[in-house]
């Protein structure tokens, strides 16, 4: 069983595990050589399986097992972000499996030229990293510092992750493209807020009073609302976008869209959000949200699909490059009963 | 219903902040009563019936202001307080209670979008961003009825948050007697000084703070003295700016807390106090209030550009203060553009004088260290006084 790969992109790398951390300790990777799976699947709350395509964070990836060249393991997040962390300067970075004690090992090993005045800064934040290698091969006089970090991990065996399913969903009622994540961390943060400075005064557990409402309809509309004795509020967002489904990826073809619960909930509702018909409500935990929302950073473009009182499914889709490999972060978020 | 009564009040508001600004001075406890009238709404708050804050928004803050007073009639959903209904008709200013900090966190609610939205390109080209054309902060305050909840709807871009406050019945409670008619005592000074002075005095943590005023040969002098279990300090603010340079330390002596010369009158070359009105010039006024009480009008005394200090014949003391908003919305406005001007009011019920040696001692060092400056220290403050 090997493993070895170039951290193509150090700081995408950062956010991402460090936004995944916020919501669960551990996480299933999946290595192949076409893609990398992220996969948490905590307790409580949200669970997330992140599809990234290989060239969104590693190159020259390598590798082998005896099944079908998969590797499951089991990280630690926190000591994998807490790794990565040190090596945001690096000018290179290589992650490899290893053993030590006949204990599994992920091993980041960080290359950081320590800059002295003659070198050009230009090298050390060469994101693509392309030349700093070679550069610092054939030596300029830079040292170079190589710091090698271990986070032990566990393999996981084919049979273990067998079991292990991406959550199954029906047809989503209303999808909708979300307005940026940060905007709408900073409102749903508020309002969390608002219900806890309550607390005092009313009864009834936190997370109870946690509860964000969260809804959305097929004309652009999305609702943010959260009710606590002292007071009800609300933010409608408008003109946001409903994408179109695409017939080719519906079952049925066209007359799958014709009979798809969205097309339905299209008739219902009205653009400006004050029509009390035709929305799509979850009903989740605020703090649970914030954590989700910490996805914000990577500046993706997101899509949630709301199930009308069942569940919410967001859409993370990463900044590529080239448009081909989309790496893409789904996030399952179910609806608390009201 | 809504269609045959219109709502009791709808007021915009072109700038969320300004209001946010007002109503923040008087935070202090959680719930805080409204009440609407034809002039504006009044927002305000009581600890424990010894203090009590207000703070006025004029009708002129708003660019509209609709106020329907309520009909005679209430709801009949309200049956549980006839007595109230009793109360009430003719009275037709409705009043009621809300929570004050959630109030103020929806009113900021526009503080965290308004970077981001400044920040980010998403949105229309900047030339036309809502920032540049003053229209972010819009807000819009309803009461639609007696007993229903009070909607402050704020508009943003593409965002609308709507808040309903939940609204509660007024407590029955009276206003602290406040005899404007029989003055002690009054004077004006910037707001800016007495939050100097006041923050001088709460480094030592003072459980009380004693106010004197007096009166001597003509000019007039006031005194902030605070004492607590680690000592005591005093500010003394004295009119007439001193020529001479020997007036500082003079005064420093005079200070019974070494530190505490915030004797602004270095600042000010005009008089410190701008009116000061006594009603018996040949004693010496003091009264007491509770510190922590007085430090609760610390953050308008900090926004304030004059504060009035007012203490009746029974030692009440009132202190108004004046603030210049922002002319977020001057332009729009029926105003007169520039600044608008708006009151908030903080009433403190005094300690009671158990004429204790305490007391008397403060007193007596007092008029000691009057007498001594007077008398001999120093002959600058003798022409000061």
């Amino acid at each position: 069983m090997r493993f070895k790969a170039s951290i193509q992109n150090i700081t995408t790398f950062t956010k991402l595990t460090a936004s995944l951390n916020s919501l669960g300790p551990l996480a299933w990777v999946k290595l192949s050589e076409e893609q990398v799976c992220f996969t948490i699947i905590p307790e409580q709350g949200t669970q997330v399986w992140a599809v990234l395509s290989i060239d969104s964070i590693f190159r020259d990836i390598f590798v082998q097992s005896a099944a079908n060249n998969v590797i499951n393991l089991e990280v630690p997040l926190t000591s994998l972000n807490r790794a990565l962390k040190s090596a945001l300067n690096a000018t290179s970075a290589q992650i490899r499996l290893t053993k030590k004690d006949n204990m599994p090992m992920l091993a980041l090993t960080i290359v950081t030229t320590a800059s002295s005045n003659a070198l050009p800064p230009a090298t050390a934040n060469n994101d693509d990293g392309f030349d700093a290698p070679f550069d610092d091969e054939f030596g300029r006089g830079n040292r170079e510092t190589i710091v090698t970090q271990e986070i032990p991990v566990r393999v996981l065996a084919p049979d273990t992750v067998a079991g292990l399913h991406e959550p199954q969903c029906r047809d989503p009622d209303v999808h909708i493209v979300l307005p940026p994540l940060m905007q709408l961390k900073s409102i749903s943060d508020r309002f969390t807020k608002l219900a806890l400075a309550d607390t005092k005064s009313g009864s009834g557990t936190i997370a109870s009073r946690t509860r964000l409402e969260l809804a959305a309809n097929m004309h652009g509309c999305l609702k943010m609302s959260i009710r606590t004795d002292a007071l009800s509020i609300s933010s409608v967002w408008t003109d946001l976008n409903n994408p179109e489904l695409d017939p080719s990826q519906v079952v049925g073809g066209e007359n799958g869209i014709a009979a798809h619960p969205s097309t339905r909930m299209k008739q219902l509702g009205s653009a400006d959000g004050r029509s009390d018909e035709g929305w799509a409500l979850v009903r989740i935990d605020g703090r649970d949200w914030g954590k989700v929302m910490s996805v914000g950073r990577l500046g993706g473009r997101v899509i949630a699909c709301f199930c009308h009182e069942h569940a919410l499914v967001l859409y993370v889709y990463l900044p590529q490059d080239d448009g081909d490999n989309e790496s893409v972060l789904t996030y399952y978020v179910s609806s608390y009963s009201a | 219903m809504d269609i045959e009564d219109p709502p009791i009040l709808t007021a915009v508001s072109s700038s969320a902040r300004q209001l946010y600004l007002l109503l923040r001075c008087i935070t202090s406890s959680t719930k805080a009563h409204v009440q609407i009238s034809e002039e504006g709404l009044k927002f305000s708050v009581d600890e424990a019936s010894i203090m009590e804050a207000s703070a006025f928004l004029d009708k002129s803050l708003f660019t509209t202001y609709n106020f329907n007073p309520p009909t005679p009639q209430r709801n009949p959903q309200q049956s549980d307080d006839s007595e109230d209904e009793d109360l009430d008709p003719p009275n037709t200013t409705p009043t009621f209670q809300i929570s004050l900090p959630a109030l103020l966190e929806t009113l900021q609610i526009f503080g965290l979008t308004d970077p981001n939205t400044t920040k980010q390109s998403w949105q229309t080209s900047a030339a036309f961003s809502n920032n540049v054309l003053g229209m972010n902060n819009l807000c819009r305050i309803s009461y639609n009825s007696l007993g229903a909840p009070l909607s402050i709807i704020l508009t943003e871009a593409s965002v609308r948050t709507q808040c309903d406050l939940t609204t509660y019945e007024p407590e029955y409670s009276e206003d602290i007697p406040f005899n404007r008619q029989a003055l002690a005592f009054k004077t004006i000074m910037r707001g800016s000084w007495l939050h100097d002075a006041l923050s001088e005095l709460s480094s030592t943590s003072p459980e009380q703070l004693t106010m004197y005023a007096k009166t001597v040969r003509g000019k007039p002098f006031f005194a902030l003295s605070s004492s607590g279990t680690l000592g005591s300090a005093r500010v003394e603010f004295n009119n007439q700016p001193q020529p001479s340079a020997f007036r500082t330390p003079a005064s420093t002596n005079l200070a019974a807390g070494a530190g505490t010369g915030t004797d602004a009158g270095e600042q000010a070359p005009t008089n410190l106090l701008e009116t000061f009105q006594l009603l018996d010039p040949d004693t010496v006024l003091r009264s007491s209030y509770k510190f922590s009480l007085i430090q609760k009008a610390a953050r308008a005394m900090s926004v304030a550009t004059k504060v009035s200090i007012r203490v009746d014949d029974q030692g009440v003391l009132s202190l108004q203060f004046m603030v210049e908003v922002e002319g977020g919305a001057s332009g729009v406005g029926t105003s007169s553009g520039g600044g608008k001007v708006s009151f908030i009011d903080f009433r403190f019920v005094p300690l009671v004088e158990d004429g204790d040696e305490e007391g008397e001692g403060v007193d007596e060092t007092m008029m000691q260290y009057g007498d001594g400056s007077d008398s001999g220290t120093g002959r600058e403050d003798e022409d000061m006084l």
